[in-house]
């Protein structure tokens, strides 16, 4: 059962589920998206979330319970039997076990689980694998939903498009890190995530992306039109590189000619759920081809 | 054009904030307290979004260099034009070559100045407002320093006569000990029974980590229910799924200090939020200063939307002081 | 006649004497200070605000502890001026 709360006088938070699932950010991605069609007047931002989502908006124009009930309305008429998705598979190139990364976090070895192992030897063992290739491997082989983006402008919460018992979960730090470089790939709870900037964090750390997630200056083609490059609903492949493919891409950068490697996807999330497997070959296979 | 001879501790341009784009994690940033900046706007004929500067702690000190009105509003910090006092929530006039500075805060934390036109900076998704963490808007995106200068621009509309004064009544006043309302929810359901009850009923302090981001209390411990955390959530028992986080709202991560989330606020995160401040009283939140107290008080989405009409009706009724000239105080 | 100088801190926030954890205290109760000498740091914000002397003289007494938290406006020191 959702839940329906006030978040003050300007706030509606509707948590659909407690736990992290495919099928719940799917819901909340199919009602905000009817939500944002609709267009309703004294609504200021539509947030979807992980398991859940939120709304600002204006009580002066729409009365918070008249906002609530139209929500709940919402929840029973999207199904996401006929939803569809269309959005971006993007490759993502991460640099896993980079120098600066690992700098980073051993300077924060006090403040995690396991201080005589690296972030990412320590999440292999607790999810049992065999090794930390083993572990990036399976980062690796299957695409991620962008679950929700926010935190810091651009960052994307990253969903593996898995099996529920093959989700890699991983702890938080014990107390979160007061420095995390910008563009470090790192991993809590159920979630990959790329820091868009420099700054706090509580994320275990792998490595770092190649490329930004967030430019200021808009330099770039993909920040053309945004500061931000990751939208809700995108499907990420992080794909691990090698140090030498790492500096191409970063002298890309610094000249202002990279792009990502991007294709245009529609799908049903019902497709997602009830094959996965199927799902992720068919969105590498089309963003390789 | 003003120059910056002394920044102060932190001084940045604001206005009314970047609407909007909390979907793509973007906060508002803003002016933090909203009336004080409405009502410094005001008294020099500015639009209602017209950017001012927002002045924490400690003034600045600008030499103008052209004449020009000026309004200063929010916590008591008694201004002086060339060493001379001058009255705050007034119109006052600056001459070319004129310096303002400020006298040490005696009230409250954050002081709004408004120019007649505005101050000009680029406007950054719709906004002017600073959002220093990624060094967005404002003043090449920082607070100011002692060399910069600022220009002045065009967003006035109204002739507002030197020396109209927002009345006494209007004027907010703080304290050191203040009460903060807010609505209980989001997820309040994952502290315990007596920890809720705790949060109403001692006064918490603020400590020095107070700044546009947010502001941490000490008091004491709270607890979570114990549970068996969901997937995705993480291990700590203040953990949840990320979730996206209102402005205002308040998080006790590992339950040891709550945190309020303010205007230049990460916008979500996996910590559990137990309550929301309400927006007039966020005003409030902003004329707090470190090591001052504060009493949560629970008030319910009614009661917090009758608050919020009273609010307006005092906002009405500044405009109508100044732009009517109906009861508004006059000098001289 | 000597007079006395109060020295009051304009900002809220928590005061340290030394300007790292590892260094000497900028000046000790009875030290001779000058104008515009440093006497103390007061930490808010992430910001340092540094508390200078505004007049020669000795300084005969701290009112606060290292790392005591401030109020804005409060006494932490008195100067005896020569």
């Amino acid at each position: 059962m959702a839940r329906y709360e006030y978040g003050g006088d300007e706030f509606i938070f509707v948590e659909l589920s407690e736990a992290m699932s495919l099928e719940t950010n799917f819901q909340a991605m199919a009602i905000t998206k009817t939500l944002r069609e609709g267009k309703l007047p004294g609504i200021l931002d539509i947030c979807p979330s992980n398991a859940s989502y939120m709304i600002r908006f204006n009580p002066d124009i729409i009365h918070p319970d008249e906002l609530i009930s139209k929500l709940k309305e919402l929840d029973q008429e999207v199904s996401l039997e006929n939803f569809e998705i269309t959005a971006r598979a993007v490759d993502v190139p991460i640099l896993f076990e980079d120098p600066w990364t690992h700098e980073a976090l051993m300077r924060f070895r006090d403040r995690h689980q396991d201080p005589t192992a690296t972030d990412l030897e320590y999440v292999a063992r607790t999810n049992g694998f065999q090794s930390k290739e083993e572990l990036i491997k399976a980062i690796t082989d299957s695409p991620y939903l962008v679950s929700m983006i926010g935190f810091v402008p651009g960052l994307p919460w990253c969903y593996q498009m898995v099996p529920n018992e093959q989700q890699i979960e991983a702890p938080k730090y014990v107390r979160p890190r007061t420095y995390t470089p910008e563009r470090a790939f790192g991993f809590g709870g159920a979630f990959a995530v790329i820091y868009p900037v420099q700054g706090a964090g509580g994320y275990q750390l792998f490595g770092t992306a190649a490329a930004p997630i967030f430019e200021k200056e808009q330099r770039l083609h993909d920040f053309k039109e945004s500061m931000t490059f990751p939208r809700q609903g995108d499907v990420f492949r992080y794909r691990s590189i090698s140090m030498e493919e790492y500096e191409e891409i970063r002298s890309e950068v610094e000249n202002g000619d990279f792009r990502y490697l991007t294709k245009e996807i529609t799908f049903k999330p019902q497709d997602v759920l009830e094959n996965p497997k199927a799902f992720s070959d068919s969105v590498l296979r089309r963003l390789y081809a | 054009m003003i120059k910056v001879i002394n920044p102060g501790l932190q001084t940045t341009v604001q206005d009314h904030g970047r609407i909007g784009h909390y979907e793509v994690g973007m906060p508002p940033s803003g002016a933090m307290d909203k009336y004080s900046y409405l009502a410094s706007n005001l008294l020099v004929g500015n639009k209602d979004h017209a950017a001012v500067l927002e002045i924490t702690y400690m003034g600045p000190v600008l030499e103008f260099q052209q004449d020009v009105n000026v309004a200063i509003t929010g916590g008591e910090m008694p201004p002086k034009i060339n060493g001379q006092s001058v009255p705050m929530w007034e119109t006052l006039a600056i001459k070319a070559g004129d310096v303002l500075s400020f006298d040490f805060i005696k009230q409250g934390a954050r002081v709004y100045l408004a120019v007649a036109g505005g101050i000009d900076v680029p406007l950054i998704m719709e906004s002017r407002s600073t959002y220093t963490l990624c060094g967005i808007g404002g003043f090449e995106g920082r607070a100011l320093q002692a060399g910069d200068e600022l220009k002045i621009g065009g967003e006035n509309e109204s002739e507002i006569a030197v020396g109209t004064r927002i009345s006494d009544e209007l004027i907010p006043t703080f304290s050191k000990t203040n009460e903060i309302r807010v609505v209980l929810g989001l997820c309040s359901y994952r502290l315990t029974e007596e920890s809720k009850e705790r949060f109403f009923s001692i006064d918490w302090t603020v400590t020095p980590e107070a700044n546009r981001v947010g502001y941490r209390f000490k008091g004491e411990r709270l607890n979570f229910v114990e549970r068996e955390q969901p997937f995705g959530a993480g291990s700590n028992p203040s953990n949840v799924v990320d979730l996206g986080y209102p402005i205002g709202s308040i998080q006790v991560p590992d339950g040891v200090e709550p945190i309020a989330l303010l205007n230049d606020a990460v916008t979500g995160g996996g910590y559990a939020t137990i309550c929301t401040i309400i927006s007039t009283d966020l005003d409030k939140m902003a004329q707090i200063k470190t090591n001052e107290k504060v009493r949560f008080v629970a008030v319910d989405i009614h009661e917090a939307l009758e608050i919020r009409k009273e609010y307006q009706g005092k906002i009405n009724q500044m405009k109508q002081q100044v732009l009517g000239h109906k009861g508004g105080v006059k000098n001289g | 006649m000597a007079e006395q100088k109060t020295v009051l801190t304009p900002i809220p926030g928590v005061f340290y004497r030394k300007p790292a954890p590892d260094k000497d205290v900028y000046v000790k109760e009875g030290d001779a200070v000058k104008t515009g000498d440093v006497i103390a740091l007061v930490e808010v914000m992430k910001n340092f605000y540094e508390i200078k002397a505004e007049t020669e003289g000795v300084l005969a007494q701290f009112f606060v502890e290292d790392e005591d938290l401030l109020d804005a406006g409060q006494e932490i020191a008195v100067i005896i001026e020569q």
